[in-house]
């Protein structure tokens, strides 16, 4: 305890020479002013019941710590490269190792048209690109449901391209599309591979692609943005079973397929937000093994999620919120056990902003349910070897510095 | 019927003044290359939530003030954004590799002084500061 004291203290500290200290955030390259942002988060959460999201919160953990930094500059008026390294430690989720979050070229052609090409974020629901820039956010943790922190890497880019671009409407507001396709990325110290071993099968290899859009409608009436999105995502894993009846035989799971709809909305009126999405995932698998014969077996998987959110500025420093948060399994694996098919989450948070580039957050997690083991949802045997319980209450304590 | 028309009449009139006067709070100004002498609303708050950076064919780079009314007149009047809705608007473009910040400056001079030495710069200032060095441009 005393050692911990003393890291909260030491990283408070750094925090505020941080934000004092750091002014010179651009540099030239030849003649080309290159400009540098980042961002360090450290967490704390503690809950009851239920170790959620790979720390040992029953203990109450502060194994919750990410950072970023990006470098962008402009080679001309309408060519632009940018590119972030990006590291956390969330439980055992990436382990802090760095990663590379983005690095791409944009070349805007036009205001209504332009190219992205290289690791691109994707543009997914509201939040999808943006998911792991805590500062940004009102929240110490975004609705689960729809942007689980255990998957971050699968969904948050592709390699490939995207087409963007402005379409004004005139009185109708403006329209905002992206169209994309690429590559996925799953990480070894994340979601996917955690159930999967939880459930007795490792993956020797995976790889996947997605393709999808997303239009965002600015519309006449101020403050109301609404949006739809639509993503195929391909995914093929292999490996065996290493524990259980089937030890040592091998398998694959293909989608067949993996769809997400999403519709999603924000208002901005005074001094509040409000914020809701919903998603219709259709997600399909075909498992292959020698002990199925021919035939693979089908594995219905599908899910609804959605959240809403309503948050009001109390003061320029200060502002307070709440959300709800929901995700249903369609075909849950043991339909008998009812914590099994759903989680709900309500959430209450309070933001301070110490100045423009720090800030805290306290927010209270009350969860119903833990969702199904062949999933990822945040909850994993490996770090509940007593058995789920039904509700899970949790604190998150945060606070991040941005430059 | 005819009541509710003369007070929707009103309502709209009052609530257009409203605007007006905030919009009057400010004016924009651009570096003396930009060849326009006036830009719509949407294109104004086009170019300073960075979702374009041309006007009239000019290219067009935005600076804004870190604070203060001319600021908060401005972002209320065209961006439909509070300051940290702002920052954060910025930010998550910056954090996801497609914008690079705006400048801020601290005050009107700064802002003047900018846009006067810099090609293709737009920017706001109170409605009574000096311009001299820059142009202003209506807003339609």
């Amino acid at each position: 305890m005393r050692s911990m004291n003393r890291r909260v203290f030491v990283g408070a500290f750094a925090a505020l020479a941080l934000t004092v200290a750091v002014q010179a955030q651009e540099f030239k390259v030849f003649d080309h002013t290159v400009q540098v942002h980042g961002f360090a988060s450290q967490g704390f959460a503690y809950s009851n019941n239920n170790n959620f999201l790979t720390m040992n919160t029953s203990n109450g953990s502060p194994a919750f710590t990410e950072g970023a930094v990006n470098l962008s500059t402009s080679i001309t008026d309408k060519f632009r490269v940018a590119a972030q390294g990006y590291d956390r430690k969330i439980g055992s989720l990436d382990d802090g190792r760095p990663q590379l979050d983005y690095a791409y070229g944009d070349y805007k052609f036009a205001g209504w048209f332009g190219v992205r090409a290289g690791k691109v974020k994707t543009a997914l629901g509201l939040y999808n690109d943006t998911q792991d820039m805590e500062f940004l956010h009102t929240w110490a943790l975004l609705p689960q449901s729809v942007y689980p922190v255990d998957l971050r890497t699968t969904f948050i880019a592709h390699t490939g391209g995207d087409l963007y671009g402005r379409i004004p409407l005139k009185k109708a507001g403006k329209l905002n599309y992206t169209a994309y396709a690429g590559t996925r990325t799953f990480d070894p110290r994340e979601g996917y591979y955690y159930f999967s071993l939880a459930n007795g099968f490792n993956i020797e290899s995976i790889s996947g692609r997605t393709e999808g859009w997303d239009l965002k409608w600015t519309t006449p009436v101020k403050g109301l943005m609404l949006g739809s999105s639509w993503a195929n995502l391909t995914g093929s894993r292999a490996g065996q079973w290493v524990s259980g009846p089937f030890a040592g035989a091998p398998y694959t799971i293909d989608t067949v397929p993996n769809r997400v709809w999403a519709g999603y909305g924000d208002y901005n009126r005074g001094r509040w937000e409000f914020t809701s999405e919903y998603r219709s995932t259709l997600d399909e698998l075909a498992i292959g093994s020698p002990l199925f014969g021919t035939a693979a077996f089908m594995y219905n998987q599908s899910t609804e999620e959605w959240y809403a959110t309503a948050a009001y500025r109390i003061n320029p420093k200060l502002q307070v919120g709440v959300y709800h948060s929901n995700v249903h399994i369609d075909n849950p694996s043991n339909p008998l056990n009812t914590a099994s098919n759903h989680i709900t989450d309500e959430v209450g948070t309070a933001r301070y902003d110490l100045n423009s580039h720090w800030e805290v957050k306290a927010e209270g997690h009350f969860m119903d349910g833990y969702g199904d083991i062949y999933s990822a949802q945040g909850f994993y045997s490996q770090w509940n070897a007593d058995g789920l319980k039904p509700k899970t209450d949790m604190l998150v304590l945060r606070t991040s510095v941005n430059f | 019927m005819k009541h509710a028309k003369y007070f929707l009449a009103a309502t709209a009139i009052l609530l257009l003044g409203a605007l007006s006067a905030r919009a009057a709070d400010v004016k924009v100004i651009v570096n003396p290359s930009v060849s326009v002498s006036s830009v719509s609303a949407g294109d104004l708050q086009a170019v300073f939530l960075l979702d374009s950076d041309s006007l009239g064919g000019n290219h067009v780079v935005p600076v804004l003030e870190k604070s203060g009314p001319a600021h908060e007149a401005f972002l209320k009047a065209f961006l439909g954004k509070n300051d940290a809705a702002l920052q954060a608007f910025y930010r998550s473009l910056v954090f996801t590799g497609k914008a690079s910040m705006p400048k801020f400056l601290a005050s009107d001079a700064e802002v003047v002084a900018y846009v006067a030495k810099t090609k293709g710069a737009i920017g706001y200032v109170s409605s009574g500061a000096s311009t001299e060095g820059v142009k202003t441009l209506t807003v339609k």
